[in-house]
């Protein structure tokens, strides 16, 4: 084996582990309120409980929303910024944040998966209505 | 009648393209050129019907033929011409023929240039190419199986358990569902067209690079494929420009990147493209490196189809704001990539062993060496942003529902690999254009070295840069700018034409700085009450109402009309008003901020804008969504929306009130306004509403202002005061009384205070108690003053991000012209 072979390889192995170690720390997996608690950074993925009150307060500057999460599990979340656009429509949320022990959700980020519109047909009826 | 010419078409282009395939297929096994002429009527009849399908497209949708899914899914009948147009490739379908017309054209140039040995195995790989992507459109229903979504569907056919069309199997919308708001912007519009005629060139060196393999040429095809492959990755630059500078004015994550997967998706193509550039160069120059050009021609093409399936698949629909709709293609999507990976990995691996190398290593000092590793460097970092956008495939090796990576993760690999980048740029262009050794390379590059030193040690201290990491960042940034700029003229003195790689590593190192400014010293702009919250916050001093201590700084600010706020000690900004308009977007509202910088300078105006979003409101909630204003300027920009205001709200409150099923709206407003009289004595204040009225004297009314035979003429002196907001206004209405005819009449003229939309007038007078009647018409019980709530950043040197992508692009066309004219020349001589 020629030494510059060796060396070739060693880095390429030595490369490709480290990025892979940081790549797995870098994702997480997407949980539940409950898990969420003994998480630091938590990404929790669910739907906007509607039958709540909701919406920016001005004196906290915050917009809080109830959400209800894969396991049917219900808590408040507060997200420092004004209420992102398509919030209503959004068909799936992912909250990124912390789980407080006193049960609020306190969201860094937050994304929405907006509906493949379409294919339900309900846009159409109202078409009709119309 | 139409759309059967189009689908008709449709399926005579896929006919087509599959008889072109196995007849240039032939004509590559059998070097016959007669055949080959064949084959190219069939890729003549395969585009020329696509055109006539596409022109039926478009005249469905000019048309308004909503009974068409596609048309009623992508336009509307107040769309405007131009977007109408462009719907065609608004969906995925569409978007699917676009290139495949992209790649057509590609392939009539190729037709046109390219020579034996190539010309049948090239166009070969070519068809293969057109023959998947119009598998994707032609909608045939095999039984079995389906392959490919047609635009020419029905709204019936696509929905058939629509419980409306079970009901009427004949219906028609009246009117589309309309194009996405945020996608109405020129450059959306050309956005698309670019970047597939950047993914049809680039799979011009595939098929180069395969046909190399079959023919067991192995030299000859960069000279060909070259000029395609700079061309291919100035479109795909241009369209990741495009991409980043629309994300950066219509959306408001505020950034022209954000490490999204679509946008990986472009730069992964990019970066390995621009990899086998690298490669190509040193193949042509030094005849090595035959193993990375392949490679990278390769890797490049199964690069953008892998960002295809990606993005059209679903399978980022999670982790992405802009994928495309499903369409049930995951299947032939999968069958595409592996085939291109099969042929083009397979076929490469196969002939590994056959291949040319080097018969000795080249020096650490060598263009060679320095030029393989630009390629090896642009290529990692592909190869790590690939892995970081494949994270719902790989992730599932680490965790079940993997998560997208932290942003951090990209960044944490891509600034090294950047930085050694940046000081390889310099030494590889040192040595591209001259022999050098460590002595001779270090005493050329003192000037230079010096100069980067100097820029740096400048940059550190006006920028207020603290952090090591950063710094040497900059250094390196430039150090490639002043490096390659050296070069550069020395070049320029000695022949002009070569200067298109050194203008590109000058773009690349001014790109690099102009990211770390703008992204790393943003900052919010804030007023001083939120910044000494702020303040407090980082000093953990404030608790929430539950007792636990807040995190999270502020980052907007809450303006009302008319009241001057200072912001950042650098500008007086006032909120002067919004105006609402139906053009070009119903229901807008233009806000207007004026700012006044206290050094003195200009003053100018902010105008961001807020815009229900029609095709996702319903008569249920309205959507509101913000258009920023960026103000651009050299040193930096002043990027701004409004995130809140009292009017969004207003119209909220309306729509939850009509929701809950109060009695009509309309109404309710003129139920809160008043008339209302109130009887005060002098001195007295009165509380109404949000408002205070005191009455605080009375005043001589002068002679001038009142009727004829007046018997008593007076006025009072009157401060209505809007109590939460601390807005004052005094006003001195009239009381006379006078005679006509011998009756008497009393005269009041009423004051108006035009801000609140209230009226005054002095209506009586008490004698016996001593006390006046004032009259307010249009008081208002709710009124507030009118607030905007807004969101603002500077963002220092974006134009620098802007200036390097120029540079990159200029760079790549000299390059296109010289090896383009080179190519011509040496047919010529033949």
């Amino acid at each position: 084996m020629k030494p510059k072979l060796v060396i070739g390889v060693f880095s390429i192995v030595l490369f490709t582990s480290l990025l892979m170690y940081n790549f797995g720390n870098s994702i997480s997996s997407y949980v539940s309120f409950e898990q969420a608690a003994e998480r630091a950074n938590a990404h929790v993925v669910g739907v906007w409980d509607d039958t709540q009150e909701y919406g920016f307060s001005r004196e906290s500057m915050q917009f809080s929303f109830h959400m209800k999460d894969e396991d049917g599990n219900v808590r408040r979340v507060v997200y420092p910024r004004p209420k992102p656009n398509n919030f209503e429509e959004a068909t799936q949320l992912v909250v990124i944040g912390e789980m407080r022990s006193n049960g609020v959700f306190h969201a860094n980020d937050m994304l929405m998966k907006c509906p493949s519109k379409y294919n339900d047909g309900s846009e159409l009826v109202n078409a009709q209505e119309n | 009648m139409i759309a059967t010419i189009g689908q008709f078409f449709l399926s005579a282009a896929f006919i087509a393209a599959i008889a072109a395939m196995i007849s240039y297929a032939i004509a590559a096994y059998k070097e016959d050129e007669k055949i080959e002429r064949i084959s190219h009527w069939l890729w003549y009849a395969k585009g020329i019907s696509l055109l006539i399908a596409s022109i039926a497209l478009i005249r469905l949708i000019v048309t308004h033929r909503f009974e068409y899914y596609y048309v009623w899914n992508y336009t509307s009948l107040d769309l405007e011409t131009m977007y109408l147009y462009s719907a065609f490739y608004g969906g995925q379908e569409g978007s699917f023929m676009l290139w495949i017309l992209c790649g057509f054209v590609v392939g009539i140039g190729l037709i046109k240039w390219t020579r034996k040995p190539y010309m049948a195995p090239v166009m070969f790989v070519m068809t293969l190419t057109q023959f998947f992507l119009l598998s994707m459109v032609v909608g045939w229903d095999l039984i079995v199986t389906q392959i490919g979504a047609t635009p020419f569907r029905t709204i019936a056919q696509e929905m058939p358990n629509a419980p409306f069309i079970q009901a009427n199997p004949d219906f028609v919308p009246a009117d589309g569902s309309g194009l996405n708001d945020l996608l109405k912007s020129p450059w959306m519009m050309i956005h698309p067209p670019i970047i597939f005629v950047g993914f049809a060139m680039m799979t011009v060196p595939f098929a180069f690079a395969i046909a190399s393999l079959w023919t067991k040429t192995y030299h000859e095809w960069i000279r060909p494929a070259l000029p395609w492959t700079l061309a291919a990755n100035l479109s795909l630059l241009t369209a990741i420009f495009l991409g980043g500078y629309w994300a950066y004015e219509t959306l408001s994550f505020g950034g022209y990147w954000a490490w999204d997967p679509v946008e990986n998706a472009s730069l992964v193509p990019w970066l390995i493209g621009t990899a086998g550039i690298h490669a190509m160069i040193i193949q042509r120059k030094s005849s090595r490196a035959h193993k990375a050009s392949l490679f990278f021609a390769i890797l490049a093409y199964v690069g953008i189809v892998y960002q295809t399936f990606l993005t059209r698949s679903g399978v980022l629909a999670e982790q992405s704001v802009h994928s495309f709709v499903d369409l049930g293609l995951y299947g032939q999507l999968l069958l595409f990539i592996l085939a291109m990976t099969i042929m083009g990995i397979g076929f490469y691996l196969y002939r590994y062993r056959e291949l040319p190398s080097p018969e000795e290593d080249s020096k650490f000092l060598s263009r060679e060496f320095m030029t393989f590793t630009g390629s090896m460097l642009l290529f990692i970092l592909g190869f790590v942003i690939i892995i970081g956008t494949s994270s719902p495939i790989i992730g599932r090796f680490f965790v079940e529902n993997p998560t997208p990576p932290e942003i951090q993760f990209y960044n944490d690999w891509s600034m090294p690999i950047a930085i050694i980048m940046l000081f390889a740029t310099v030494i590889g262009q040192y040595l591209f254009w001259q022999k050098h050794t460590w002595e001779s390379l270090a005493g050329a590059l003192i000037v230079p070295l010096l100069a980067t030193s100097i820029a740096t040690v400048l940059t550190i201290v006006l920028g207020e840069v603290r952090n090591l990491y950063y710094m040497v960042y900059i250094f390196a940034g430039w150090f490639a700018v002043m490096g390659n700029a050296a070069v550069l003229f020395h070049l320029i003195r000695k022949n002009p034409k070569l200067i298109g790689g050194t203008v590109t590593h000058i773009g690349f190192g001014i790109l690099l700085l102009g990211v770390i400014a703008s992204s790393v010293y943003t900052e919010p702009l804030l007023d001083q009450r939120t910044m000494d919250y702020n303040a407090r916050v980082m000093a953990g001093e404030v608790y929430d109402e539950e007792g636990f201590r807040v995190t999270n700084r502020v980052e907007m600010f809450e303006m009302e009309l008319d009241k001057p706020v200072l912001i950042n000690n650098k500008y007086m900004v006032t909120y002067k008003g919004y105006d609402v308009e139906d053009s070009p977007r119903p229901g807008q509202q233009t806000y207007t901020l004026k700012f006044e910088p206290i050094d003195g300078s200009r003053p100018f105006y902010m105008n961001p804008v807020v815009y229900p979003m029609l095709t996702t409101s319903s008569a249920e909630s309205t959507e509101w969504t913000v258009d920023p204003h960026v103000r651009t300027g050299w040193m930096q920009d002043i990027y701004l929306y409004v995130a809140g205001s009292r009017y969004v709200e207003r119209r909220n409150e309306e729509v939850a009130a009509r929701n809950r099923g109060l009695a009509s709206v309309s109404d309710a407003p003129e139920l809160q306004e008043q008339n209302q009289s109130i009887e005060m004595q002098q001195g007295e204040t009165i509380e109404t509403g949000p408002f205070s009225i005191t009455f605080q004297s009375y005043l001589p009314a002068s002679e001038s202002d009142l009727p004829e035979n007046t018997q008593i003429g007076i006025r009072s002196l009157v401060k209505v005061e809007h109590m939460p907001s601390g807005n004052a206004y005094e006003v001195e209405p009239l009381f006379a009384v006078y005679t006509d005819d011998d009756r008497s009449y009393t005269y009041s003229p009423p004051l108006e205070i035009e801000r609140w939309g209230m009226e005054i007038s002095f209506t009586r007078i008490h004698p016996e108690s001593d006390s006046i009647e004032l009259t307010i018409d249009g008081l208002d019980l709710d009124y507030e003053e009118d607030w905007i709530l807004v969101v603002a950043e500077k963002k220092p040197f974006v134009s620098i991000v802007w200036l390097g992508t120029f540079l990159l692009m200029a760079g790549f066309s000299i390059s296109i012209m010289r090896h383009w004219k080179r190519e011509k020349d040496t047919e010529e001589k033949r």
